[in-house]
């Protein structure tokens, strides 16, 4: 399949803090690609960027062919937005608003099938001030999509979102997906990452620290590791270990998770430890990561860096 | 329906749907015309009602305060609230949000210069304008000088807070030192020539010259002083137009 978006070695600096910092990746026609981060990482201001709403410092930036920040125009009538921050008239009805942007596009239907899927129809004459945060966020989604853009960018959309409603956004995204329509989202919640990201950049910093498929990365060895209680083994000691990379300690349950490169020798060397030493492990387990643990683990990593 | 149409329509409607705005809009002006009106009647000069000069001055006024408050901070709000960034991403060409807006505010002041003159007819026997064209033209001219000019000027605000700041201030001003509200004569020499440099006196210089005495070619400074406004600021309004009050 085509890249539909490069980036290539991208910046962009507000004043002397770094938000996008070298960044490169590509999109696939007909991918789900995910940019995770905490917050303050740079997601925004990287969508953004590609939507030509934003100035780059340098790097490349190519979507559909085009340049976003000379072919904005262009480029609008073939992409789809849903902002993290913004909001449309507050006594702007629902259906106004439909009516307003499909006009905009030039279309004469209001993408009734979504408005289906997305619950609104029967909130079609209320005010937007007057929906409730999930709702606003299910309307932006509506205007985002309703002229079957080529790429849509969703700045974290299922913020405020129930799981049963943030469930139904993943299948219409899926199934905007299947229809062969690219789509570039943000989010913090790993379970989302996971279940529905085709790939996924993890970014720290304004750097990338991690891209691929989310089953990939949680098989990323530094995604696993081992688990135990004891009431007595010292944490200095832990660190010593070789291989590993990092040692979490919770002192009120004397339980500790250690990741490690290897897995067995590390094993080893904890339980002749604790022979030798006479302390107690209980609850000794081999664990794999979820995208949540990669999250903090890369997290960690780049504070130490 | 096309966008431009579209957007134009439902900013008129969702400016009905703020009852306090359609109160200071409509209201207001009605009630400082009763005030002075009660005040200054008997005072008005030789050969003039009342009514014949304060009434296109306050029509005047709301040329100022639709610019100003329904167009200006109400876009503003827009900027700051990420209304106009959402369009920035779709197809909406930023001429048509100015232009939609400027339609919208010359409806809702049309409706606020009837509801004067009606009240101005019953209350205060106010005539008719002398020259109804010439009217009309200055009105139009009135328009295309105020609302770009203070569409450009509240755009330099970051939030609504200091765009209506910004808007009280000169509406203020405007209001006691352009004659709208009592005589020019009866102020400071000083205070007078003040007045000679906000646009808003050529608008009252125009507006009473045509309902009551001249038609607008023998008015040729506020023409010029006019025009040259407008001119101007239509330019900078669209130049220097802004989605959002953040640094890209
Ligand atoms: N307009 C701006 N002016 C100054 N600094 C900015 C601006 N926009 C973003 N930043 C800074 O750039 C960095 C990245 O911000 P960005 O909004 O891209 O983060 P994010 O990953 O989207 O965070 P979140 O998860 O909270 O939405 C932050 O440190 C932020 O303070
Ligand atoms: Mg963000």
């Amino acid at each position: 399949m085509e890249d539909v978006i490069i980036v290539r070695s991208l910046m962009k600096s507000y004043g002397t803090k770094k938000a996008v910092n070298n960044l490169s990746f590509s999109v696939k026609k007909g991918e789900i690609f995910g940019i995770i981060g905490p917050n303050g990482a740079g997601k925004t201001t990287t969508i953004e960027i590609m939507e030509g709403l934003r100035k780059k410092d340098s790097g490349e930036v190519s979507i559909l062919g085009m340049n976003p920040e000379k072919e904005r125009k262009v480029l609008n009538h073939r992409i789809g937005v849903q902002f993290q921050a913004t909001s449309i008239q507050k006594k702007m009805k629902v259906k106004e608003a439909l009516k307003l942007f499909a006009a905009i596009y030039n279309k004469s239907n209001t993408g009734d099938e979504m408005l289906k899927l997305l619950g609104l129809e029967e909130k079609m004459d209320t005010y937007f001030d007057d929906l409730s945060g999930g709702q606003k966020q299910r309307l932006t989604l509506a205007l985002a999509t309703l002229h079957e853009p080529e790429i849509i960018f969703l700045d974290e959309p299922s913020m405020g979102l129930d799981p049963h409603a943030r469930r139904e956004m993943w299948n219409i995204i899926r199934s905007l997906r299947d229809r062969g329509t690219t789509i570039v989202v943000t989010t913090h919640y790993m379970e989302e990452a996971e279940k529905l990201c085709d790939r996924v950049a993890m970014i720290y910093n304004g750097e990338l620290r991690a891209l691929d498929e989310p089953s990939r990365l949680v098989e990323d060895i530094s995604s696993h590791f081992i688990s135990f209680r004891s009431p007595d083994f010292p944490v200095g000691q832990l660190h010593q270990i070789a291989g590993v990379i990092d040692v979490e300690h919770d002192k009120e349950l004397d339980a500790f998770k250690i990741y490690t490169e290897d897995l067995q020798s590390c094993s080893y060397f904890l339980f002749k430890t604790a022979h030798e030493e006479n302390y107690h492990i209980s609850d000794y387990k081999f664990e794999r990561g979820t995208l949540d643990d990669l999250f903090v683990h890369y997290l960690k990593g780049g504070e130490s860096a | 329906m096309t966008a431009l149409w579209q957007l134009t329509l439902l900013e008129t409607k969702m400016f009905f749907r703020d009852k306090l705005q359609v109160f200071w809009t409509f209201l207001f002006p009605v009630l400082m015309i009763w005030l002075f009106g009660s005040m200054f009647e008997n005072q008005a000069p030789e050969g003039f009602s009342f009514a014949s000069l304060y009434i296109p001055s306050w029509i005047g006024v709301n040329i100022v305060t639709t610019a100003f408050f329904t167009l200006g901070t109400v876009l503003t709000g827009y900027r700051e609230t990420g209304v106009l960034r959402r369009y920035q991403s779709t197809p909406l060409a930023p001429w048509k949000i100015l232009f939609a807006h400027t339609i919208q505010g010359t409806v809702i002041f049309s409706f606020s210069a009837v509801v004067l003159v009606v009240f101005g007819t019953l209350m205060f026997d106010l005539h008719a304008p002398v020259y109804l064209g010439s009217t009309l033209v200055a009105l139009l001219l009135s328009i295309l000088a105020f609302f770009p000019f203070a569409l450009f000027l509240t755009s330099l605000a970051k939030n609504v807070g200091t765009a209506a700041a910004i808007s009280s201030l000169f509406l203020n001003l405007m209001l006691f030192l352009s004659g709208a509200t009592f005589p020019l004569e009866m102020m400071p020499d000083v205070l007078q020539y003040i007045a000679k440099i906000l646009p808003l006196y050529y608008v009252i210089e125009l507006l009473r010259a045509t309902w009551n005495t001249s038609p607008i070619w023998e008015n040729w400074t506020p023409v010029l002083v006019l025009s040259c406004i407008a001119l101007v600021s239509i330019v900078l309004s669209s130049v220097f137009f802004k989605w959002s009050g953040k640094a890209e």
